[in-house]
């Protein structure tokens, strides 16, 4: 890292609007194209705030500031257009969290990185609706919340609910959630309201270790922990009436579900075998980066290849795991209600993911590519017409689903989470969310603090900027009113 | 190229086709003008004197100029390409103006294709009314496509434009002409799409019957720390 004080960084940082801010070339060495942030006042403040804390003299270790992260990343052979950093971007392993960059797959240097997905590969949120009220879910909510816990283990070395051999593993590896949908777990709607119709073709399980897949087989239907949850939900606010209309979001009160989880173990094991193997084409092919963090391959070379399959099939992992999880809450509805799940309407309104690589079209610079896009804790948000999104919303656009954690609706850290677990005492937590009438259920109290509300960026604060910057519009607002997590 | 000149020339009863070599100058240019002054009569006569001043300067000016008043697709092509579409123009008139005539002039007639009642509302559209013909006309000349006696042609031409070329903004006096149209065009669209996702979930369901056995065994759940 380029060692500047801080009024000598800020040089390089330029507001072009009131949520725009561009990163001029030279921020970092060797930048090949600018980066470019969204933020709002409050946001704006907190990255600055990294940034000078990063300057300061003696800080050394732990993860560079996240506008550096941006600007390392423009540093990479093959990006193009901008590295773009979403409104809750933070420090994360090489890549910052919130970082989204696009390689054009034509250019023999282009790379793909394992830390431009995160080691939670298609880490991502879902959203079912049901035709429920507040009034009928609130006299029940903590016999649903314990239901639900009782059907979603979560937590580290959780074990899931539902039988798995070997072989169903490597099919569901193939087959994403047409393998959920083959065995009956979901509906066949729920494929429709799924980006990428929840399956990563270019997936082969014969590129994943056996290691991945041995710690994949029993973690499958769980939640997992860290910053996963599953949560019931209110409407608070309805902005838009007719795209809500679209997504089966009638009314204020109405009851909906919320599943953020990703590929468990077997996605980080991936990732993990990945960076190994990256090392060695790093120093073959002679790649240069800014940061050891950013270990890359060549798309084309067979490190990269190899990646891109091993990380579908982890991405296919990860829409059957929620897929799993969409099966057993649809289950511990039914039962508390004593209603089919058809009757509740329990529809997947949504399924997004936030940590995936996909080859994509693009118009860049008035010219058609083929680009790899990285994107890392930031979800796609395609507009109406888009043809990768689902008919009912070609005229909505696809909906893009922000979650938060845990009662305020936050996202997007703001602490680390060792900072989290010195600051904050989770009994205090736990009674905060109990004060505000959210029944929570945790495997582990004590990681609780990790993920608590203070620990992490204001939703409302990302939402409003990504609503002001023109990437995606507000329509809906949703109140937790009861938790599950690891 | 040679010998698709002499066809049309031919056909257009000029003096003499056998002997005209393109790529000559002169002769070029008395082929255009003899096709303006006979065949396509675009000009009134005194307007003609730009095309007829073979030696001037200005002649490729008033030729290009002549070439957009007539909306040629071709003028931004070779002088050949430039050449042939004016020949095909004139046979077009030519032809416009004597149907009568060449109409029983028919090549082998084609066998009687079944009687089928489409169910396709395009299908149905009465093709010869004004209407039609009017609305073709109106987008054809936004979308710069040059004229045709038959609006399906113009309709096709313009459909591959629609498909190939970037769409030009249209000018904002049009912009409510195109942007209905494509509206319902959209709408339409995703209507059949709408219907081709269901068939595929109804197909999806259907075979669920026979692959589905979703089981769950509470015994293998294990909360982590």
């Amino acid at each position: 890292m380029v060692v500047r004080q801080y009024n000598e960084e800020l040089k390089y940082l330029e507001k072009i609007n009131p949520y725009c801010w561009r990163i001029k070339k030279g921020f970092q060495p060797n930048m090949n194209v600018e980066g470019v942030f969204y933020v709002n006042g409050t946001l704006e403040k907190l990255m600055l705030d990294e940034l000078r804390n990063a300057c300061r003299p003696g800080m050394t270790g732990g993860f560079l500031p996240g506008v550096k992260q941006i600007a390392n990343v423009a540093a990479l052979p093959g990006i193009v257009g901008r590295s773009v950093g979403l409104p809750d971007v933070h420090s994360g392993y090489g890549f910052a969290i919130g970082n989204m960059a696009a390689f054009d797959m034509a250019d023999p240097k282009s790379i793909v990185s394992p830390g431009g997905v995160g080691f939670d590969i298609n880490c991502g949120v879902r959203l079912l609706r049901t035709n429920l009220s507040e009034k009928d879910v609130q006299p029940v909510k903590e016999q649903l919340a314990q239901s639900l816990f009782d059907h979603i283990p979560v937590g580290v070395g959780s074990k899931g609910i539902i039988p798995m051999n070997a072989r169903d593993l490597e099919e569901a590896l193939e087959m994403g959630m047409d393998w959920s949908l083959r065995e009956g777990y979901v509906w066949a709607e729920d494929k429709e309201h799924c980006e990428e119709y929840g399956r990563m073709l270019n997936a082969d399980p014969s590129k994943v270790s056996l290691r991945a897949k041995k710690r994949g087989l029993p973690q499958l239907g769980t939640l997992g922990a860290g910053n996963h949850y599953a949560e019931i939900q209110v409407v608070d606010e309805i902005y838009d009436k007719y795209a809500a209309g679209k997504m089966g979001i009638e009314r204020l009160g109405q009851v909906c579900i919320m599943i953020h989880s990703g590929s468990r173990g077997f996605g980080h094991q991936v990732a993990t075998d990945a960076l190994v193997q990256m090392e060695k084409a790093m120093k073959r092919d002679q790649i240069e980066t800014n940061d050891r963090q950013l270990a890359c391959a060549r798309i084309n070379s067979t490190e990269g290849q190899d990646y891109l399959k091993a990380m579908a099939a982890a991405a296919n992992f990860a829409w059957v795991n929620r897929s799993s999880m969409t099966f057993l809450t649809r289950q511990a509805f039914a039962k508390q209600f004593k209603m089919a799940p058809d009757d509740l309407d329990m529809h997947v309104i949504y399924d997004v993911s936030h940590n995936v690589a996909k080859a994509e079209e693009h118009v860049v610079d008035g010219k058609l590519k083929t680009l790899l896009v990285h994107r890392k804790g930031s979800t796609r948000a395609f507009p109406p017409h888009h043809p990768l999104i689902p008919v009912d919303y070609q005229l909505t656009g696809q909906p893009v689903l922000i979650g938060g954690t845990m009662g305020t609706c936050s996202y997007g850290r703001a602490l680390s989470r060792a900072k989290s677990r010195r600051n904050i005492d989770y009994k205090e937590v736990l009674t905060k969310m109990e004060n505000m009438g959210i029944s929570i259920r945790v495997a582990s109290p004590k990681l609780v603090m990790e993920e608590s509300p203070e620990s992490y960026k204001n939703v409302t604060d990302v939402v409003n900027t990504c609503h002001a910057a023109g990437i995606s519009k507000k329509s809906v607002k949703l109140r937790p009113i009861a938790v599950i997590k690891g | 190229m040679s010998k698709m000149f002499q066809i049309k020339l031919q056909s257009l009863g000029h003096p003499n086709p056998e002997s005209f070599n393109c790529e000559d100058e002169k002769e070029y240019k008395s082929v255009v003008l003899w096709l303006e002054d006979q065949k396509i009569r675009h000009y009134k006569i005194e307007e003609r004197e730009g095309l007829r001043n073979f030696d001037s300067d200005g002649w490729k000016e008033s030729y290009n100029a002549y070439q957009r008043d007539l909306v040629s697709p071709a003028a931004e092509l070779s002088p050949n390409e430039q050449l042939n579409w004016l020949l095909s123009y004139a046979v077009r008139l030519e032809y416009a103006d004597n149907v009568d005539k060449y109409k029983n002039a028919k090549v082998e007639q084609p066998k009687q294709a079944p009687n089928v009642i489409s169910t396709n509302p395009l299908d149905n559209l009465d093709f010869s009314c004004t209407t039609f013909k009017a609305g073709v006309e109106r987008v054809s000349t936004i979308a710069g496509i040059s004229p045709h006696p038959d609006p399906k042609i113009r309709l096709a031409a313009l459909c591959k434009i629609l498909k190939t070329a970037p769409h030009p903004d249209p000018p904002s006096s049009e912009s409510v002409a195109i942007q209905q149209p494509s509206d319902v065009l959209k709408l339409l669209f995703i209507e059949d799409l709408r219907d081709l996702q269901t068939k595929i979930n109804e197909s999806l369901v259907a075979v669920q019957t026979v692959t589905a056995d979703p089981r769950t065994d509470t015994k293998l759940g294990q909360v982590g720390r």
